[in-house]
């Protein structure tokens, strides 16, 4: 921690060669000679010991963040891997992009990183160069040193430091071409994995600070509902227990220590006001998507006549069902605030630090600067901890309180109030000809728009067609060549919150895409992977939709790869069926699945009505940065998919109903499939996102398989074996 | 309120709590050995196993008054230097992802090669499926637990 705020002093001054450094420890201040220090930017801070700090300026949450940005750095900077260290940013002037979702982390950064090193490496080849009178072209780096190619001399970035600093940051250094890099494109081992496994790893639930005390709040168990009364005297007897105080989402209970905390919120009694909501349940809700299905919605995407007659065409209709569902990281939500003197520190696992400090900024009324945000390693995160309520709630209890103070939710909390991925209706329509070439897709979405920060204001809804699009990602953006499209979105407003979730909005309309193209393939009795290449062969080599530029070359590479791998076509045992699909995610990312599934020979309560045995993964996301944590990434996203399709969030009498992974069950060891994973080589410069893509293609995947093992279309998630019997 | 004497990761340790104290809460409040972690106190998920002899349990389960006078082993204890061989199988085959879960996962898995140093997949499923890991490293582990089996390096 001391590290890190020295580190930001120093960003500060970027350029300088600095000999006095600013350390806090708690509330002492301390300023020290400090080594002499080469920090030309940011991220890169080099000592003269050649101690190399980088900075990571995206959330670790299990992703591989901290590996893959480090190695950008690390490449770009010719460090020596084995020999850096790393500093979470904090939000500040110098990191003001710190949020961390929509894939975006690895795309977003190449750039500005790999600049970032590029300068400070031509920095210290120059000052390498000036100390041998030699010119600059002459030397080159290796491995945390510059050489004089010539003589063979050779000097540690450490030694350079103190001439580096005085250099001017260029502004146009040359970053490596793809056959110079050294570190990108290797197989790296997680970062943190040596502290993960002896389990001194600090996540934010392990913050311990002197004299913090716990708290655990009763929020209303319907969304909107008010306190009527409340009665603390059990709570109060409880040994341990402090406060009971009133927040702005509930009622906390605060104690000297966690189970004080957790006994004492059981002794509470709070008489609630239910409200409006106290009626809601899923059954009325399906109904209410239902009844969407009548309305015109707002179109996302038009091309051709999509509603035309067409005489002698095959047409195929059907309706997919998706739950809602929760993000249920087993870390649950926490956070620890100390608000004192004008100013608050928080201590937080969050995606969106930059979020957390303006918005508790506002919230305490202070300066953004008044607020110091330490964003921690997370225990999950998969969209949940994009909303910052947790550190609201900490905050506003440290202030009431004025002590330092973690917020910690329970399972059941984390479970019922939580932000679900919504639920939705998608009415598919597709018509082929007689000899199953394409002529018209339809597809509407039924379904509930984030509402974290509220509906959509005027300002959002200028552009209606660009808003909705974004909710309808995996819809819209339909690869295939249809000559007539229709995509349309139909809102329903829930009283619940609804928010990111694991790639966003696209599983949900991924899922019906590509399990209705198997319909038609099955209707064009066609191979559905040949059916796939074929509406993306013969048509424009790229589509625009929205914002977003399909490339449909690269997903055909990605099926032609996944048919290959995975013997697509090959007989298999008796029983057993293969399914395909595949998608682009965010105009990125191209994936393919090929499932492979049975049933079961004996059904287990608890577990997934099939067994899927094994999953070939094809995935093309541009330039690769860690093979290793690509192959993670596919893994993760197969497996956390395979759980949307065994538990869902449901509600009555205005309550959540689930509360543990008991009635909310997750894949477990032994539903987990082999799992392959092919990386198209790439054709571009520019890498993307894995952390999502490999998500969305896979139920379809699944479900397509099932269909080809028991002839079964199951339109509806989760999957209950009565849908198998 | 009561002193409970209890040993963990070979130390005597006395603490002060109520009798129903969770294992679990006095590991990470009171003994400050956070590496096992709180998942859903109800004995669902796993994330907060630690060893109790030899036998994986869950810490969020065992009272104060239950766990007095036992010997437990956490995360914290389950090697000095990371030199366990599921530790180093775990780094061999970078098993972690957010990580948060893998403690109970090490633990649970060391109690099933204690009894069974040849354990099978089913064996694996058996241990294992009573843990949780929402990131889905469920088939590295079940590599990482094999490659010690065959006592590869």
């Amino acid at each position: 921690m001391t590290s890190r705020r020295d580190f930001v002093r120093y960003g500060a001054l970027s350029g300088s060669a600095l000999i006095l450094g600013i350390r806090r420890t708690g509330d002492a201040v301390t300023v020290y000679k400090a080594p002499a220090r080469f920090a030309p930017n940011a991220w890169i801070a080099i000592d003269e010991t050649g101690r190399t700090v980088l900075a990571i300026g995206k959330q670790e949450m299990g992703q591989g963040v901290r590996t893959s940005l480090a190695m950008i750095l690390a490449d770009e900077l010719d460090a020596d891997w084995s020999a850096i260290e790393l500093v979470q940013a904090s939000p500040g002037p110098l990191f003001t992009r710190l949020n961390t979702g929509g894939s975006w982390s690895i795309g977003g950064s190449w750039r500005p990183l790999r600049e970032a090193g590029a300068a400070a490496r031509a920095m210290l080849i120059a000052a390498a160069a000036a100390k041998w009178g030699v010119d600059a072209s002459a030397c080159t780096s290796d491995t945390g040193a510059v050489v004089h190619n010539a003589s063979g001399r050779r000097l540690r970035y450490g030694e350079l430091v103190p001439a580096a600093a005085r250099l001017t940051v260029p502004t146009n250094a040359r970053a490596k071409t793809a056959a110079e890099r050294r570190i990108v494109g290797t197989r790296r081992a997680r970062i943190d994995a040596p502290h993960i496994v002896d389990g001194s790893a600090k996540y934010g639930i392990d913050t311990r600070i002197p004299g913090m005390l716990v708290a655990t709040i009763v929020r209303p168990p319907v969304p909107g509902a008010t306190i009527a009364a409340i009665d603390s005297t059990a709570t109060r007897r409880v040994r341990g227990v402090g406060a009971v105080q009133r927040l702005s989402s509930g009622v906390a209970v605060v104690a000297t220590n966690t189970w004080a905390a957790l006994k004492g919120r059981a002794a509470l009694t709070v008489q609630w006001n239910e409200g409006e909501n106290r009626g809601f349940n899923s059954a009325d809700h399906w109904k209410t998507l239902q009844a969407g299905l009548g309305e015109a919605g707002v179109i996302t995407r038009s091309v051709g006549s999509p509603r035309s007659a067409t005489p002698n065409a095959k047409i195929v209709e059907a309706r997919y069902d998706y739950p809602f569902a929760a993000h249920a990281p087993v870390e649950p939500m926490n956070c620890v605030a100390h608000v004192h003197d004008g100013r608050c520190e928080v201590w937080v696992p969050t995606q969106a630090p930059n979020r957390v400090q303006r918005d508790v900024a506002r919230l305490l009324g202070m300066q953004p600067e008044a607020v110091h945000v330490t964003p921690t390693l997370i225990g999950g995160g998969f969209g949940r901890r994009l909303a910052v309520d947790y550190a609201l709630e900490a905050a506003e209890l440290s202030r009431a309180i004025a002590a330092p103070v973690q917020v910690l939710w329970t399972r059941e909390d984390d479970m019922r109030h939580g932000h679900f991925q919504n639920a939705s209706l998608h009415q598919m329509f597709g018509a082929i000809d007689q000899s199953g070439r394409p002529l018209a897709w339809r597809h509407k979405k039924v379904a509930s728009l984030h509402n974290l920060s509220g509906p959509p204001t005027a300002d959002d809804l200028k552009d209606p067609v660009a808003y909705f699009q974004d909710s309808m990602w995996g819809a819209y953006d339909i690869p295939y060549a249809f000559p007539a499209i229709e995509t349309s979105y139909v809102r329903v407003d829930v009283p619940y919150r609804i928010g990111p979730w694991r790639a966003v909005y696209s599983p949900p309309s991924t899922f019906a895409r590509e399990c209705f193209v198997d319909e038609l393939a099955q209707a064009a009795a066609a191979d559905p992977l040949e059916f796939r290449l074929s509406l993306l062969r013969d048509a424009e080599e790229t589509v625009k939709a929205g914002g977003l530029t399909i490339d449909r070359a690269r997903l055909r590479r990605v099926l032609e790869l996944v048919r290959e791998r995975s013997g697509w076509g090959t007989p298999l045992p008796a029983g057993r069926g293969r399914g395909v699909a595949c998608n682009v995610y965010d105009g990125e990312t191209h994936l393919a699945y090929v499932a492979e599934v049975s049933l079961p020979n004996q059904r287990r309560n608890g577990y997934l009505p099939f067994t899927v045995h094994r999953v070939t993964c094809a995935v093309d996301c541009g330039v690769v940065i860690n093979p290793l944590g690509i192959e993670q990434q596919v893994e993760s996203g197969v497996i956390w998919a395979l759980s949307n399709m065994k538990g869902e969030i449901t509600f009555k009498d205005g309550r959540v109903e689930q509360g543990t992974y008991r009635d909310f069950p997750v894949v477990r060891m032994s539903e987990a499939p082999v799992i392959e994973t092919h990386i198209v080589p790439s054709h571009g410069e520019q890498p993307f996102g894995m952390g999502e893509p490999s998500v969305p293609p896979l139920i379809p995947a699944v479900l397509n398989a099932l269909y080809a093992a028991t002839g079964r279309r199951i339109r509806r998630l989760p999957v209950l074996a009565t849908d198998l019997a | 309120m009561a002193d409970i004497a209890i040993v963990v990761n070979g130390q005597p340790r006395s603490v002060n709590v109520e009798n129903d104290t969770p294992l679990l809460w006095i590991l990470r409040d009171e003994l400050m050995l956070t590496g096992t972690k709180y998942g859903c106190g109800v004995g669902v998920c796993g994330a907060c196993t630690v060893l109790q002899g030899d036998r994986a349990v869950r810490s969020c389960q065992i009272t104060a008054a239950d766990a007095a006078g036992k010997r437990f082993t956490t995360i914290e204890g389950l090697s000095s230097d990371r030199n366990h061989p599921l530790q180093r199988a775990w780094l061999e085959e970078d098993v972690s992802q957010c990580g948060y879960c893998q403690a109970g996962m090490l633990l649970t898995a060391s109690a099933l090669l204690k009894a069974k140093p040849n354990a099978t997949d089913s064996d694996i499923d058996a241990a294992l499926d009573q843990h949780v890991c929402r990131c889905g490293t469920y088939p590295r582990i079940r590599r990482a637990i094999h490659r010690v089996v065959r006592g590869a390096p």
